[in-house]
């Protein structure tokens, strides 16, 4: 192994052949022939007795061939560096940027790779918390089918090459302003790269340039440009809200700063005590959303039906001659007497709590209603409370009519260089726009992005990107702190930083990401303390004192009145279905897709994972005559394209949901055909919400991988919830819902009163169901993806998964979730029947898996009650490829085939952090130790700890009113209790039916 | 028929176990380097080399850069040290043989062990002795647990962790048992110690 481990190995040296970066058929066959005992996979009818007896002879042939101890070699450093050496864990902060906000993480990486990211506890926004993207972005750096090579015309050239031809292109735009020149490239708020987009304006004036991602939140930006004369950047507060109305908005996942809104939510919904307040939601929405699932009333409707809503409850606020300039309610305009006193409740409510309330609308709604959530809040008083506008600095704000003005000026052919600047049009591009004939007009083509993407094949140059963990940089987070990006490893697959070509773009010149970035902080830190300040923003990775100036700007009244008197007039089309374009929960727009934890997520509300089924309610179901999995051609804007449909309690009548991201045909084992792409639907002018779509039944049906049913509890209670009300009438609601005779055991129990003795509390009311603790898990746990087939058999290897329950009625149903991961019962009903002792109980209440003694008799699984237990059915990790591998945590084994698996409360934690406590010589304090999913939850809703504390949260918890045990009436004594859900109805509207939870018809 | 079965039994419990199996595995390494004239003769202490012993997981065998640290004007010429220079000047690492080996499925932590007064002499045996190392323990499961469930005769003070010569005196048992009380010491027994 001749490597120099002295500079971290790039990315060709990962590859040892060819085949085996294309996985081509004979490698396959290379590998799996190393193993005789495999020969019959999944069908080849090979009984277990003859599987025995060929397994039986191989091995004896193998001892007897060898007796000799396989060599293991150590291999050193030549020079070590100081930190980082095998055993030590170094952290390093940056940021992760998306859109128009950036969240500071800390990164912990193994021996110069990094292997788990966390969120920052320097970053007030943050908090120490990460989302499910955050948490899923460090395999997207291992990806490996991440481009490689510079493309010139097909063949592999270099940087040189390409700078040598580029600077010809550079000399001549200089000199006419650079007026064929055209950049496309996502929005973002940077300061470094707006330098350098700057530099690129002052050497070409006249270039277009485009700002432009498929989701965005553009139409919130136009809505408060609208309302208040200029474009500023939206921040909620929900912690200050008593009353949240929600207009189709997935605030606390995905509209927005979801990490800060899901912790100032969780802060209004955190109940201690039957004298505790609660805030309220309310959401109108089409589609089930992930927040609106959290929701004490929801009222469904369509989207576009949602601005006349708004217009209807913004009368009913004005009523006292407040005097907002309003549009009259059009004459057709009709809401059942149901809807009616709905708003007039959430009008009083709202009302009550002036200033202490809050209205968000989601990206999809139009840039007219957005404006008059604006103007309604400012009269609830909500302005600079609740709900801030900031003047955004070093920002791009995104743009489609720049990008329709570039895709016509294509079309002219007066583009002679179009730049690709981490864009793919080809996949995303609205499909009116048709950018895919419309690059072939452009003389040369650039195409900077880290994969060989859909949008390549068009491309004269393909630069490889580097990922942010592998780049400098610096973000704006959505208040203005500044976030610095720091990368954690050299790139390893060759690619250039965003920031550094982006200066090679600007001046023909190539220079380092590192450099640049100094530059422009050698401006804002003062001279004669630049490096230690340098030395402690790079510690910090947060640089606050540069926040964004607020002001809450009056709304313009007559200008909203007018245009959206001109939005709710507008005719659209009554036949068909109205058609929502949603980003999916899990890969957003689609850059996730070929990111396999992201497609292995089962979305929280359909419970599907690797499938974008078109979501319709049970009654449209009904009218086209369509059930689960069938297939049905939706067209619309004459495209077309054939979907399974997959039916969604709760979702609204008379409209479809298509989720974006799917069925991409790039060279990504991941993402290539898993899905549907919805993409070629969609337009520019109505990129979220469109109307006339046709729906035509085919004959096929489509299995999908489905999870709702996986780890069924057969109905038992295992979710207990009541009303704020019942609960303060009632505080012993919870223990009471299930009555039991006194719980005797039939021997003699450990009295596990001395040491450590871990527990966990897991909050029902804080969970809102955003999955970022099964990420987090999957991160940290080395949990490998299993596919859709397996997934579909119910062999999905999650430790912790979110259970989701509908109750009540099945168009209008509630939505409860419940993570569940191990209860590491003291009385362990699987530990009693492991025939080898494989799983045991440790004295610190842990039960505990030991993988090499498992023989695979599954017997465990079988007896655990909360089929928690999983098993590696195959070798799931036999072909993990190289570059997946460094993303791996070293410290958790790597299981086996035949080996079950289970959450372990993160015992390597426990053990690390009691190890170094020892060495310290102190003991452990609460919050030492944090179980991966207790650290990323953004809502605080896992506590975990030493239940023999008094002062630890998790102790103060399991002392709570709600605290309860799941299955507890089995005797089995779980240590991980659930706080029982409330809910905050309005005594006003009818309450919704409470008590266990049943499964949805669905 | 019996003592056929029993001969078997015996056959296999003497010659299967890692007693047999493990102990003594002395393999050939790329450099012949010998603790005996560096740990034995000159007195080098362990942690000179191993420097991460006392702070993390791993003990570490030393870079090249350290050997040089001594040896860029010491012996320059010696055959020996030839592997060693190649090494330096031509920036590849020496690759050397593992021999102290637990399965990758069980944890190993050396700072935990050093820092409560396990001798490195106790697992690794008195490597100032040896020219090339052997392994001298078998580092199985059961031989950890001897220890685990009564450390007492293997503790020794702090400051004699790495004296090979160091012999347990007649107060060992007063001794450690106020090292236990004083360091809480109370190692593992259950899996969730080393298995994760």
């Amino acid at each position: 192994m001749k490597k120099d481990l002295n500079t971290i190995a790039r990315g060709k040296d990962y590859w040892r052949s060819l085949d085996e970066l294309a996985d081509s058929p004979e490698f396959r066959k290379f590998v799996e022939s190393e193993f005789p005992e495999e020969a019959g996979e999944l069908s080849s009818g090979l009984s277990r007795r003859k599987f025995l007896s060929v397994m039986g002879a191989s091995l004896a042939f193998a001892g007897l061939s060898s007796c000799r101890r396989p060599v293991e070699k150590i291999v050193p450093y030549v020079k070590a560096p100081a930190e980082g050496l095998p055993g030590e864990k170094l952290f390093y902060a940056t940021a992760h940027t998306h859109g128009l906000s950036a969240q500071g993480q800390v990164v912990e990486s193994h021996v110069g790779r990094p292997t788990k990211i966390e969120g920052s506890t320097r970053h007030d926004l943050v908090n120490g918390k990460s989302n499910t993207r955050m948490q899923a972005s460090v395999l997207n750096l291992y990806d490996p089918d991440r481009s490689s090579e510079i493309i010139h015309d097909g063949a592999v050239s270099w940087i040189e090459a390409f700078v040598e031809k580029y600077s010809e292109i550079h000399k001549a735009s200089l000199e006419n302003g650079g007026q064929d020149l055209a950049l496309i490239m996502p929005s973002f708020a940077s300061p470094s790269l707006n330098r350098q987009l700057q530099l690129f304006r002052d050497s070409f004036p006249a270039a277009r340039i485009a700002a432009w991602d498929p989701v965005s939140d553009e139409n919130v930006h136009r809505g408060i440009e609208l309302a208040a004369g200029k474009k500023m950047l939206l921040h909620t507060d929900l912690s200050k809200a008593k009353v949240i109305l929600g207009l189709d908005s997935d605030f606390l996942h995905s509209d927005g700063e979801d990490l800060y809104n899901a912790a100032g939510y969780a802060q209004g919904r955190r109940v201690r005590s039957e004298n505790d307040p609660m805030s309220r939601y309310y959401a109108v929405e089409s589609a089930y959303s992930i927040s609106a699932s959290n929701a004490d009333h929801r009222l469904r409707m369509k989207s576009s039906e949602i601005p006349l809503f708004t217009l209807k409850l913004a009368h009913t606020l004005n009523h006292k001659g407040r005097g907002l300039l309003l549009p009259e309610m059009p004459a057709d305009a009709y809401f059942t007497p149901a809807q009616e006193k709905w708003i007039s409740v959430l009008a009083e409510d709202l009302e009550n709590n002036r200033g202490e309330c809050l209205i968000l609308a989601g990206r999809n709604q139009s840039p007219e209603l957005h404006a008059l959530v604006y103007a309604l809040n400012e009269l609830l008083g909500n302005s600079g409370r609740t709900v801030r506008y900031y003047d955004a600095e070093d920002t791009v704000f995104p743009d489609t009519d720049a990008l329709k003005s570039l895709a016509a000026d294509l079309d002219a052919g007066n583009i002679q260089t179009l730049i690709l600047f981490d864009s793919n049009p080809a996949y995303w591009a609205p499909a009116d726009l048709k950018m895919s004939s419309r690059m072939k007009k452009a003389g040369t083509l650039i195409h900077f992005s880290a994969y060989l993407d859909e949008s390549s094949p068009y491309a004269d140059w393909h630069i490889p990107a580097a990922h942010y963990l592998e780049s400098w940089g610096d973000a704006r987070a959505l208040d203005g702190q500044r976030l610095i990006v720091q990368p954690l490893i050299a790139p390893l697959f060759n690619g250039s930083s965003a920031l550094s070509f982006l200066h090679l773009l600007a001046t023909a010149e190539l220079k380092s990401d590192f450099e640049l970035l100094q530059e422009g902080w050698k401006e804002l830190l003062p001279a004669d303390t630049f490096d230690k300040d340098w030395m402690k923003l790079l510690s910090d990775g947060v640089y606050s004192a540069t926040a964004y100036s607020h002001h809450a700007l009056p709304a313009r009244q007559a200008e909203i009145k007018r245009r959206f008197a001109e939005h709710v007039a507008e005719k659209r089309d009554a036949n068909g279905l109205e058609v929502n374009f949603r980003p999916h929960s899990s890969l957003f727009d689609g850059r996730h897709a070929n990111n396999g934890w992201l497609q292995e997520l089962p979305d929280p509300i359909s419970k599907i994972a690797w499938d974008n089924p078109a979501w319709i309610s049970a009654a449209t179901a009904e009218k086209y005559g369509v059930e689960n999995g069938d297939m049905v051609a939706v067209s619309l804007n004459g495209a077309t394209v054939d979907i399974p449909v997959w039916i969604v309690p709760g979702h609204a009548d008379g409209c479809v949901t298509l989720h974006l991201g799917f069925g991409r045909w790039f060279e990504g084992r991941i993402a290539k055909g898993t899905g549907f792409n919805v993409y070629t639907l969609r337009s520019s002018d109505k990129p979220y919400t469109d109307f006339g779509a046709g729906i035509m039944k085919l004959r096929s049906k489509h299995a999908m991988a489905n999870t709702q049913d996986h780890g069924s509890m057969e109905g038992r209670p295992l979710i207990r919830e009541a009303s704020l009300e019942e609960y303060r009438n009632n505080p012993e609601f919870a223990p009471d819902m299930v009555k039991h005779p006194p719980l005797k055991s039939l021997w003699e129990e450990h009295p596990y009163d001395e040491g450590y003795q871990w527990g966990m509390v897991i909050d029902l009311n804080a969970c809102i169901g955003c999955n970022a603790c099964t990420i987090a898990c999957q991160s940290e746990n080395n949990i490998p993806v299993v596919g859709r087939e397996m997934v579909e058999k119910g062999r999905e290897m999650h430790w912790i998964r979110l259970d989701r329950y509908f109750s009540g009625d099945i168009d209008d149903p509630q939505v409860a979730y419940q993570p569940l991961g191990c209860q590491h019962c003291e009385n362990a009903p699987c530990e009693q029947v492991c025939p080898v002792a494989a799983t045991s109980h440790d004295e610190e209440g842990l039960n505990v898996m030991t993988y090499n003694r498992c023989i695979g008799t599954r017997y465990c699984a079988n007896n655990c009650p909360y089929k928690v237990r999983r098993f590696n059915f195959y070798n799931f990790t036999k072909d993990t490829p190289e570059t997946l591998k460094m993303a791996m945590n070293p410290e958790v084994s790597v299981r086996f085939r035949g080996v079950m698996e289970k959450c372990t409360f993160c015992t390597q934690r426990i053990n690390n952090a009691k190890i170094q406590a020892k060495n310290e010589g102190r003991g452990l304090k609460d919050g030492d130790v944090q179980t991966a999913c207790q650290q990323s939850c953004p809502t605080h809703a896992i506590s975990f700890g030493n239940i023999l504390d008094q002062k630890a949260e998790v102790t103060v918890l399991k002392g709570n009113n709600r605290n309860y045990a799941m299955l507890a009436e089995l005797n089995i004594k779980p240590r991980n209790t659930y706080l029982a859900k409330l809910r905050n109805p309005h005594p006003a509207l009818s309450a919704p039916k409470t008590g266990p939870a049943e499964h949805g018809k669905a | 028929m019996i003592g056929g079965a029993v001969a078997t039994v015996g056959f296999f419990w003497y010659f299967g176990s890692p007693k047999f199996t493990d102990v003594g595995y002395r393999p050939a390494q790329p450099v012949e380097y010998s603790h005996k004239v560096h740990a034995g003769d000159l007195g080098i202490d362990c942690r000179y080399c191993h420097t991460q012993v006392e702070r993390t997981a791993k003990a570490m065998v030393p870079p090249t850069q350290t050997c040089m640290n001594c040896h860029i004007i010491v012996k320059t010429d010696s055959p020996k040290m030839r592997p060693v220079n190649e090494s330096w000047y031509s920036n590849q690492p020496i690759e050397w043989v593992k021999v102290h080996k637990v399965p990758d499925y069980a944890y190993f932590d050396h700072s935990a062990h050093i820092s409560v007064g396990v001798g490195c002499e106790t697992c690794h045996g008195n490597v100032a002795e040896m020219e090339e190392v052997m392994l001298v323990e078998t580092l199985s499961m059961g031989w950890c647990l001897d220890c685990h469930n009564d450390p007492a005769p293997n503790l020794r003070p702090l400051s004699e962790v790495t004296n090979m010569a160091y012999v347990p005196g007649p107060e060992q048992k007063a001794f450690a048992e106020a090292l236990i009380a004083e360091k809480n010491i109370n190692p593992p027994i259950n899996c969730s110690g080393c298995h994760r």
